[in-house]
């Protein structure tokens, strides 16, 4: 909550972005970045549309490695004080530890217990007992367990817009991840799911570091602990959240909060 | 239209409008458009409605004209021929398993002797024709030592022309051949008195049905000519119904004379059940001449292949008494005047296993080796093409890079413009020697069927038939893989699945529907494809013999679609033989529609759970 | 420094690359297959495909003749003649292989005959078809019935398509005549002369009509694409300057597509031309000693008017459509399995195979090639 914000025994950040370039082939998406993500919190990234918001998040765990021609030109990302693009840096095992929820729920044709057992699966966990276990857990820390407990084996696609969201989140932190990415995980819910799944991140907040993309500014107060705010590839301004909307440093920043933006 | 009031004729605006208002035949133009577009649009069901017409058409006939030579079958007393000839049938495989049992013993000791003699035999025609190839042949032998090959060579030279009688050694050598050879036969005299017995047996049998056999047919010739006869005249007394006046007449006098009595059946098969008993009774005879023949044969002593040959004997022994029994039995029961079911037709094409034309005693039409014929010839291919064409899509929908796509995608549209005729021509003069070159390798041999025999067989023709199926099971496996959404693999991605675990667990599953739908469609481009099959699998109207496993597959076979394209250019038109190829023609229409409407089904399927 | 994304690399890593050749394999399994029948049949082939006289000469008989001082002689049966009698006792031994001798201009004709009728054919049908499908056609019961008739019609076998070609073109098809045959189903009098229900014989319009169908389902499928590919902007901008429908498809729509429909018919003449069993009971010959156009028609008289000698020509030109025709297809079918094979005999067949494989292969790439390059060059 924003006035949580703690101010004694900070502890150490979780992701570290420094002066970061991005580009797509010839075109530079993000200029200079640097930004701190602290551990156990709730980070969000907002901004214009194009504005780099979700390049920035998929930076993180290199999602973007799948787009041909984008790369990291100038600077660094460290993940755990581990700078993610080192030539030793297993991806699968940086994926695992740095979960992803998308914009639009995209569950597996599978039962819901295989989309949850996935990833746990790809990592090699074979006995069914632990499986079990961190079905149960995943599901219950994505509030469906109550729900679904009964028909785990049931088709994951017949589950509506917010529960297969959850099931998504449920799939991503299954694998138990540091940080948790969440790509504008509301926008394509109606309001009742949006306030489960806030809720929802909230919760997540204590055992997981969240980073989120939205384009929603409530949002972003009701959830985050932190606000990033950009515009054109650049970093504006990035403050805890409470701080951030009420008392805005850049004139930019603020002209964007109250409408007013060109 | 109202706003015509408000503009001025003869304007550009009135032009316009005016122009929507023409009509032809009562309906204004854009209707008439649409409705010609729209019956065009029907043609394809027009066509397949007019295929099934027409197949019907030359087709319906076949089961009464069927059902009619299967009555004169049983009237004329063939029927009653062949069952006791049936039974006989199986006695010559079992005899030539005797006779191959007592080469394969004889071989290995006569062998010797009698490639000396016939290497020194073949040195002097190679000198007598000056061929210097069939010299350096018996210099190389190995059969010789040195001084004998010179002894041999001193004795042809020292002939003149004039001289009559072999040079010694020639003689020497024949003569230790016949020598080897009698030997060699009395050590196996107990398998080759069984093998002449077994022939012997059959005689007294077998002379009562040659005359029976001339009796039936006969028989059954007057009875074709009966019938040719009447429905000609059948035709003139229809014409003559039709007709007025002297044409009538003339009509009714033609129909007169052409008129012939039916052949007296009851009488004729007089002649032919007489013999019953006499038939019974041989049958009876030569089935304990032939027991007693082979039980005591040994196996001691033998090499292992002989003693499998002989034990095979002996085992199809007990079935084949049966069966002889059966038929003595059946030959009291048999009645030429019992009707025959018209279900008799029917089931004697879907079940019948005999695909008999052009024969003088009795043509069938059995369906069921062709059947066969095609169904292998499919599987194979399809378990060649089917791991091929996937993994090539996977391939080459999930790892290739551009450059890699962009060469392999054409090349494997390209192969679906290769005309099947070439592929059948490659099949013959390539594929062919190429598998039976391999097969006659050494350390191939534990592969069940080799060494192959023949050339052309089931498994060339499913070779090529693969690489024909490759192009569509690619493209609409490539297609289905292509239709999963792109959310899914970043979703796996982003679980840290390697590239590996996201197409195997995610990718490929979700396709799954689509692939198979794409094999299934590839089975049905294989079972109505004609020109491979007929060029390559070989053409024997025989089912498979099942008895080698897996060997099978290298054996001859033929199919639906060859034995249509075989055949119908050599029959006449509405004979039984035309209307049994059409009726093929309306199996594999049918087998071809279903095999069509499973694909279709499953992948509906696969379009709802995307949904 | 501590690595916390260290990963099992070397394991995982070498089963990715054994799982990626793996499947890499069947690609390269099927292309190197291809390439490897194309360069066996060119080596094969073009030697003999490139002989004076292979593509311009009419097939015959091949005739071998040896004399005794061992020299061979390949020639025809007239000259066969002649070379013996000069030979006279130097003549050693005489061969004859059927159809192998002479060159491939008849069945060359033939195909090409046949090709031009089943596509005129089946792109007119198709063409209106596809127009239908994609322009006018609502959704309903008809339309899934049209295209659940089209999916099944392309899965028909092409020898089912020879039995209906047979028992529709060749047995029944209508032609005007005054003398009906015996065979007609049925006679339908027009006065001055007759609608006779007894079928084409066995003639490059049966053949052509037969193929027609067989290709049918590629080019109205074909044809919807191209049409589908236009931009719906196209037709709603002529709609809503007032054109109507059909000046909207002729004008807005038909230009657009049409280089699309024209490629994918080239690969439909592909197609049409690589089929052998429609075509062998209702237009092919073993053997022809003549073109189609070469018919003896009896001579006019001298006093023959202009009329006379105009029906004349029409005649012939109709006589073309309705003679029987060698076929490049059939006529591999014939060397590779009606005749005995031997090294003459192989000599035809991997020329006749390699000119085959090469005319119906540039079509396909022709179509294939321009495919590419029109999707790269209309992107709307």
């Amino acid at each position: 909550m924003p006035e949580s914000v703690p101010t004694a025994a900070k502890p150490a950040p979780v992701v570290q972005v420094r002066d970061m370039d991005f580009r797509y082939g010839d075109k530079t998406a993000l200029h200079g970045i640097s930004l701190e993500v602290e551990s156990h919190r709730v980070t969000a990234l907002i901004g214009p549309s194009g504005c780099g918001k979700s390049t920035l998040l998929r930076c993180i765990n290199r999602m973007n490695d799948r787009v041909a021609g984008a790369r990291v030109s100038k600077g660094e990302i460290l993940v755990k004080g581990k700078n993610i693009h080192d030539a030793d840096v297993d991806l699968t095992q940086l994926r695992r530890q740095v979960g992803m929820v998308f914009q639009k729920s995209n569950p597996f044709p599978k039962t819901i217990y295989e989309n949850v057992a996935y990833g746990l699966r790809v990592h090699g966990v074979k006995d069914k007992t632990s499986l079990d276990e961190a079905v149960e857990r995943s599901l219950t820390q994505a509030a469906l367990w109550d729900e679904l407990k009964d028909r785990l084996n049931a088709h994951a696609l017949g589950l509506s817009g917010g529960q297969q969201q959850r099931l998504c989140i449920a799939r991503a932190i299954a694998t138990m991840p540091d940080v948790l990415l969440m790509d504008e995980p509301c926008s394509a819910l109606d309001p009742i799911a949006t306030l489960k799944i806030e809720e929802l991140i909230t919760q997540l907040a204590r055992n997981y570091t969240v980073v989120i993309v939205t384009h929603n500014m409530q949002q972003a107060v009701r959830v985050s602990d932190f606000t990033a705010f950009l515009h054109l590839g650049k970093l504006v301004e990035f403050a805890p959240t409470e701080e951030l909307f009420t008392n805005p440093r850049e004139k930019l920043t603020d002209s964007y909060l109250r409408g007013t933006f060109s | 239209m109202p706003s015509d009031s408000t503009t001025p004729p003869g304007s550009l605006g009135s032009k316009i409008l005016r122009r929507g208002r023409r009509t032809v035949l009562g309906m204004d133009p854009q209707g008439l458009i649409k409705n010609f577009f729209g019956a065009n649009s029907s043609i394809a069901i027009i066509v397949l409605v007019l295929i099934m017409v027409f197949l019907l058409r030359e087709g319906a006939g076949f089961l009464s004209t069927y059902h009619h030579e299967l009555e004169i079958y049983r009237k004329a007393g063939l029927e009653f021929c062949d069952i006791a000839d049936t039974p006989l049938k199986q006695q010559q495989s079992m005899a030539s398993a005797l006779r191959r049992a007592l080469s394969m013993e004889l071989e290995p000791l006569v062998k010797n002797a009698r490639e000396r003699r016939d290497a020194a035999f073949l040195y002097k025609r190679a000198l007598d024709e000056k061929s210097a190839e069939g010299a350096a042949v018996f210099e190389n032998s190995l059969l010789f030592t040195p001084g004998e090959k010179n002894q041999i060579k001193s004795e042809i030279a020292a002939l003149t022309p004039e001289s009559i009688d072999l040079p010694p050694t020639l003689q020497k050598l024949a003569a230790e051949f016949t020598e080897k050879d009698r030997e060699a036969k009395k050590t196996f005299r107990a398998i080759i008195e069984a093998e002449e017995i077994f022939e012997e047996a059959t005689e007294p049998v077998a002379e009562i049905l040659d005359e029976l056999k001339t009796h039936a047919t006969e028989t059954k010739e007057a009875a074709n000519e009966f019938h040719t006869l009447e429905v000609g005249r059948q035709q003139l007394l229809g014409a003559a119904a039709s007709a007025h006046g002297a044409e009538k007449d003339e009509f009714l006098k033609e129909a007169e004379l052409s008129r012939v009595d039916a052949p007296d059946y009851a009488a004729r098969i007089e002649t032919i059940l007489e013999q019953r008993d006499d038939l019974s009774k041989a049958l009876g005879e030569y089935a304990a001449a032939v027991e007693e023949a082979v039980k005591p044969l040994q196996s001691d002593g033998l090499s292992p292949e002989a003693a499998k040959l002989i034990a095979s004997v002996q085992k199809a022994l007990p079935t084949h008494l049966n069966h002889i029994q059966n038929a003595a039995r059946n030959l009291k029961a048999w009645k030429w005047d019992e009707p025959v079911s018209f279900w008799r037709a029917v089931s004697s094409f879907a079940f019948g296993t005999g695909w008999i034309t052009n024969s003088s005693w009795q043509d069938f039409y059995g369906v069921v080796p062709l059947l066969t014929g095609s169904l292998l010839i499919s599987f194979v291919a399809l378990l060649i093409a089917t791991p091929i064409s996937v993994t090539a899509a996977i391939y080459t929908n999930q790892f290739a890079t551009d450059r890699e796509k962009e060469l392999i995608k054409p090349v494997i549209e390209f192969i679906q413009a290769i005309p099947s005729v070439v592929l059948g021509f490659i099949g013959i003069a390539v594929v062919g020697d190429l598998i039976k070159g391999v097969s006659q390798w050494e350390f191939l041999s534990w592969i069940p069927g080799f060494p192959i025999q023949e050339r052309l067989n089931i498994f060339n023709a499913g070779c090529l038939l693969a690489f024909m199926a490759v192009p569509t099971m690619f493209s609409l496996s490539e297609d289905a893989l292509n239709n999963v959404p792109r959310s899914y693999a970043e979703a796996s991605d982003a679980l840290g699945a390697t590239k590996l675990q996201t197409v195997f667990r995610v990718i490929v599953p979700a396709a799954i529907s689509g692939i198979l739908s794409a094999i299934l469609l590839g089975l049905g481009r294989v079972i109505g494809e004609t020109m491979v099959v007929l060029l390559v699998a070989g053409n024997r109207i025989a089912i498979p013999d099942f008895g080698d496993g897996l060997g099978v597959i290298f054996q001859p076979a033929h199919t639906l679609t060859g034995i249509i394209a075989q055949e119908l250019g050599e029959v006449s038109r509405g004979s039984s033989h035309w209307q049994a190829l059409f009726m093929v023609g309306i199996l594999l229409f049918v087998i071809s529609l279903s095999v069509n409407w499973c694909a279709r089904t499953i992948a509906k399927r696969f379009e709802h759970s995307k949904a | 420094m501590n690595n916390p994304f260290a990963g099992d690399h070397s394991s995982i890593q070498r089963r990715e690359t054994a799982a990626r050749w793996l499947l890499r394999l069947g690609s390269y399994v099927v292309v190197l297959t291809t390439v490897a029948i194309f360069a066996f049949i060119t080596v094969k082939g073009l030697p003999h495909a490139v002989k004076p006289g292979f593509l311009t000469e009419l097939t015959s008989t091949l005739h071998v003749i040896e004399s005794k001082d061992g020299k061979v002689f390949k020639t025809n049966p007239v000259e066969a003649d002649v070379i013996k009698k000069r030979l006279g006792e130097g003549f050693q031994s005489e061969k004859t292989i059927s159809y192998s001798g002479g060159g491939i201009l008849g069945p060359i004709v033939g195909t090409a005959l046949l090709v031009v009728v089943s596509v005129s054919v089946a792109l007119f049908l198709g063409v209106c078809c596809a127009i239908y499908l994609s322009e006018y056609a609502k959704k309903g019961k008809f339309i899934e019935m049209v295209r659940l008739a089209i999916l099944n019609l392309a899965g028909v076998p092409s020898v089912v398509f020879g039995l209906f070609g047979l028992g529709a073109f060749v047995l029944t098809a209508p032609v005007l005549t005054g003398t009906p045959a015996d065979r007609a189903i049925f006679v339908i009098p027009l006065g001055f002369t007759n609608l006779s229900f007894q079928g084409w014989d066995t003639c490059v319009l049966s053949g052509g009509f037969t193929l027609a169908f067989v290709i049918l389902p590629v080019i109205i499928t074909a044809s919807e694409q191209c049409l589908q590919a236009v931009p719906q902007g196209f037709r709603e901008t002529s709609m809503a300057l007032g054109a109507t429908r059909w000046q909207t498809i002729w004008r807005s729509v038909l230009p657009f597509a049409t280089p699309g429909i024209l490629t994918s018919t080239i690969l439909g003449i592909a197609r049409a031309a690589g089929e052998t069993a429609p075509i062998m009971f209702t237009a092919a010959l073993a053997f022809k000693d003549k073109l189609p156009w070469q018919k003896d028609l009896p001579p006019l008289p001298a006093d023959a008017g202009m009329f006379a000698h105009w029906e004349q020509s029409v005649q012939r030109f109709l006589g073309i459509f309705t003679e029987s025709v060698q076929a490049l297809p059939y006529h591999i079918y014939t060397l590779a399995a009606k005749i005995p094979q031997n090294e003459y005999s192989e000599q035809a067949q991997y020329g006749s195979v390699f000119v085959f494989l090469v005319l119906v292969a540039s079509l396909a790439a022709t179509s294939i090639w321009l495919r590419i390059h029109l999707r790269k060059k209309y992107k709307w």
